[in-house]
C-alpha cells in the first residue's frame, strides 16, 4: 500500500511538472490570447494568485463592474493569510480585472 | 485559566475602533454573492453493507456567501451552508482592519488552523471528501473512530486578532490569535463529540463559559511570479467538557508549494485529548492501568496528508492524495480499535471541467484499516460555483 501511494506521488509530480511545463490552460480559467500581452502577462498573475484558495470562477463570474469595489475586493484578498500578493502583485490582478470588465460588460476601466 | 478578560479587551478594542474610525468619502456599500452546491455519490464496492460504517450514497453540501465591503477598512461575511446537518451559519462575522497587520474579527467565523480550511468550500477542492486529518463524517469508520483530528469546517464563535506583513516584496508572514467557544463534549467523555456544536438542541453556546484559544504563524516566499511556498504552524487548546476538566490540544504544521497550475500540499496535525476515567476505569476501559498502577486518562490522534494537482488538459485535473491517520491510547471496552490504531489511503482523482464554473469530480479510494478488512470507496460529484 505505502508502495503504491509513492507511486502515485511520484506519478503527480512527474506529471505536474510535464503540464506546468507544456502551459496547459486552466480548466476554470479563460482564453485570453486575444488579449493584449500586457494583459496576458497580468491574466497569468491573476490565475496564479486568486487559485491559491478558490476556483478562478468566483471571481471570474463575480458581479463587480465598479472600479472601486474591485479596488477593496483585491485589497480585501491580498490580505488573506498566504495570499501571496504583495502591492506589485495586486496592481496586476487589478488590470486584469478592470481589462476583464470592460470587455465583458463595458465596464469597468478603472485608473 | 479565566480567558474571558482576553475576549471582552478583543470585543472593547473592536467597538472603540468602530466608533473613532476616520469616516472616509462617502461611497456605496458594496456587496458580493458568491456560492456553490456539490452533490456526491459514495459507492463501497468492497461492501454491500457500506451504510453500517458510513454515508455512502448521495450527500448534498451547498454554500451560500455575501461579502460586504464598507471600506477598505470594514468589511462583513455572511455564509450559509447545508449539508448533513441541516443548514448551518458557517459565517457571520465582522473585519476591523486597522491596518495590514492588524484586523479584529469578530462573529462566527472558522479560527484560523492550517492551511486546508483557507480553501473552506467543496467547489475549492479537488475531491469529493477532505482529507482524513479534517474529514468530517466521510470517511469509513467514522463512528468507530470518532471522525477526524479537526472535522472541517470547524466553526465558531468569538474573536480572532490577525494581520499580515510583507518583508519586501517576496515574504509574507501571517499570523492569528483567536479565544473562541472551543470544542464540545460530555463531562463523562472519552473524546470531543463534534456532534455537540453542530446542535441547535444544544445551543450554539460556550458549553463550559471558558474560552478555548490558538493561533497560526505562517510565511509564504513568493519566487518570482508565479510560485510559491508556504510554511505554516497552527495550535489550539482548551477544555470540552461542561466542568472545565478535560482538556484538549491540537497542534498543526503544513507546507505548500505551488507553481504555475502546479500544486503540492502536505500538512500534519496532531490531538492530544483528555478522557474521563470515571468511578471505575477498569471497566470503563479496555486497557488496564500503566506500570505506575495509574491510568493515562490522554490519548492521541494524528493524521497528515501529501496532495498534488494540476491540470493535464484544458479540460482535465488529476488529482493524486497519500493521507492517514493514527491513534495511541486506552480505548472505551465497547471500542473496536486497539490501544494502537491505523488507516492508511490512497485515492486517484480526476476533475473533468465541462465549464469554467462546474467540474464532475470522480476518485478512487483504497483503504487499509489496522483494526477492520481494507476497502475500496468510489466517489462521484458534480460541483458547481457562482
Amino acid at each position: 500500500m505505502t508502495r503504491a501511494a509513492m507511486l502515485v506521488i511520484a506519478l503527480g509530480l512527474a506529471l505536474g511538472a510535464c503540464s506546468s511545463a507544456h502551459h496547459v490552460t486552466r480548466p476554470d480559467g479563460i482564453d485570453v490570447s486575444s488579449y493584449p500581452d500586457e494583459i496576458q502577462d497580468a491574466y497569468d498573475v491573476f490565475a496564479f494568485r486568486c487559485s491559491r484558495c478558490h476556483s478562478l470562477a468566483r471571481p471570474l463570474n463575480a458581479q463587480v463592474t465598479d472600479p472601486e469595489h474591485w479596488d477593496d475586493y483585491v485589497a480585501r484578498m491580498r490580505r488573506q493569510p498566504g495570499s501571496g500578493i504583495n502591492r506589485h502583485n495586486a496592481r496586476q490582478v487589478l488590470k486584469f480585472l478592470y481589462y476583464y470588465t470592460q470587455q465583458r460588460t463595458g465596464a469597468g476601466g478603472g485608473t | 485559566m479565566n480567558r474571558g478578560p482576553f475576549m471582552l479587551l478583543a470585543l472593547c478594542g473592536a467597538a472603540i475602533l468602530t466608533a473613532v474610525w476616520p469616516a472616509g468619502p462617502a461611497r456605496g456599500i458594496e456587496r458580493n454573492f458568491a456560492g456553490s452546491a456539490q452533490l456526491d455519490y459514495l459507492y463501497v464496492p468492497t461492501d454491500p453493507t457500506a451504510r453500517r460504517f458510513s454515508f455512502d450514497g448521495f450527500t448534498t453540501e451547498l454554500s451560500l456567501k455575501l461579502a460586504v465591503d464598507f471600506s477598505q477598512h470594514a468589511s462583513a461575511n455572511v455564509k450559509v451552508c447545508y449539508g448533513c446537518h441541516g443548514v448551518e451559519a458557517g459565517m457571520a462575522y465582522f473585519d476591523f482592519r486597522v491596518m495590514d497587520e492588524l484586523n479584529f474579527r469578530v462573529g462566527r467565523f472558522i479560527p484560523s488552523f492550517g492551511d486546508f480550511p483557507l480553501r473552506h468550500d467543496p467547489a475549492n477542492h479537488r475531491t469529493s471528501d477532505k482529507p482524513l486529518a479534517y474529514d468530517m463524517g466521510r470517511m469509513l469508520r467514522l463512528r468507530e473512530w470518532g471522525m477526524s483530528v479537526l472535522p472541517a469546517p470547524y466553526v465558531d464563535n468569538g474573536v480572532e486578532i490577525n494581520g499580515t506583513h510583507w518583508f519586501g516584496d517576496d515574504v509574507q508572514l501571517d499570523f492569528a490569535l483567536y479565544a473562541v467557544a472551543g470544542l464540545k463534549g460530555s463531562v463523562d467523555g472519552a473524546d470531543v463529540d463534534f456532534l455537540q456544536s453542530r446542535s441547535g438542541a444544544l445551543y450554539y453556546i460556550d458549553n463550559n463559559s471558558q474560552p478555548a484559544v490558538g493561533g497560526r504563524l505562517a510565511l509564504t516566499a513568493n519566487f518570482g511570479s508565479i510560485s510559491s511556498l508556504t510554511l505554516g504552524l497552527s495550535g489550539m487548546h482548551g477544555t470540552y467538557d461542561a466542568n472545565r476538566d478535560l482538556l484538549y490540544t491540537i497542534a498543526g504544521a503544513d507546507a505548500t508549494f505551488r507553481v504555475d497550475r502546479f500544486n503540492l500540499r502536505a500538512e500534519a496535525l496532531i490531538r492530544r485529548t483528555e478522557m474521563s476515567l470515571g468511578a471505575n476505569p477498569g471497566e470503563r476501559f479496555r486497557y488496564g492501568p500503566g506500570d505506575d498502577g495509574a491510568y493515562d486518562p490522554f490519548f492521541l490522534k494524528d493524521a497528515f496528508y501529501v496532495e498534488t494537482d494540476f491540470p493535464l488538459l484544458r479540460w482535465l485535473e488529476v488529482v493524486g492524495r497519500f493521507d492517514g491517520m493514527h491513534r495511541l491510547g486506552n480505548v472505551v471496552s465497547s471500542s473496536p480499535l486497539r490501544k494502537e490504531s491505523l488507516i492508511l489511503r490512497s485515492t486517484l482523482g480526476a476533475n473533468v471541467v465541462f465549464e469554467r464554473s462546474f467540474r464532475l469530480k470522480l476518485s478512487g479510494e483504497l483503504w487499509d484499516f489496522s483494526d477492520f478488512e481494507d476497502a475500496v470507496a468510489v466517489h462521484l460529484g458534480l460541483v458547481g460555483a457562482f
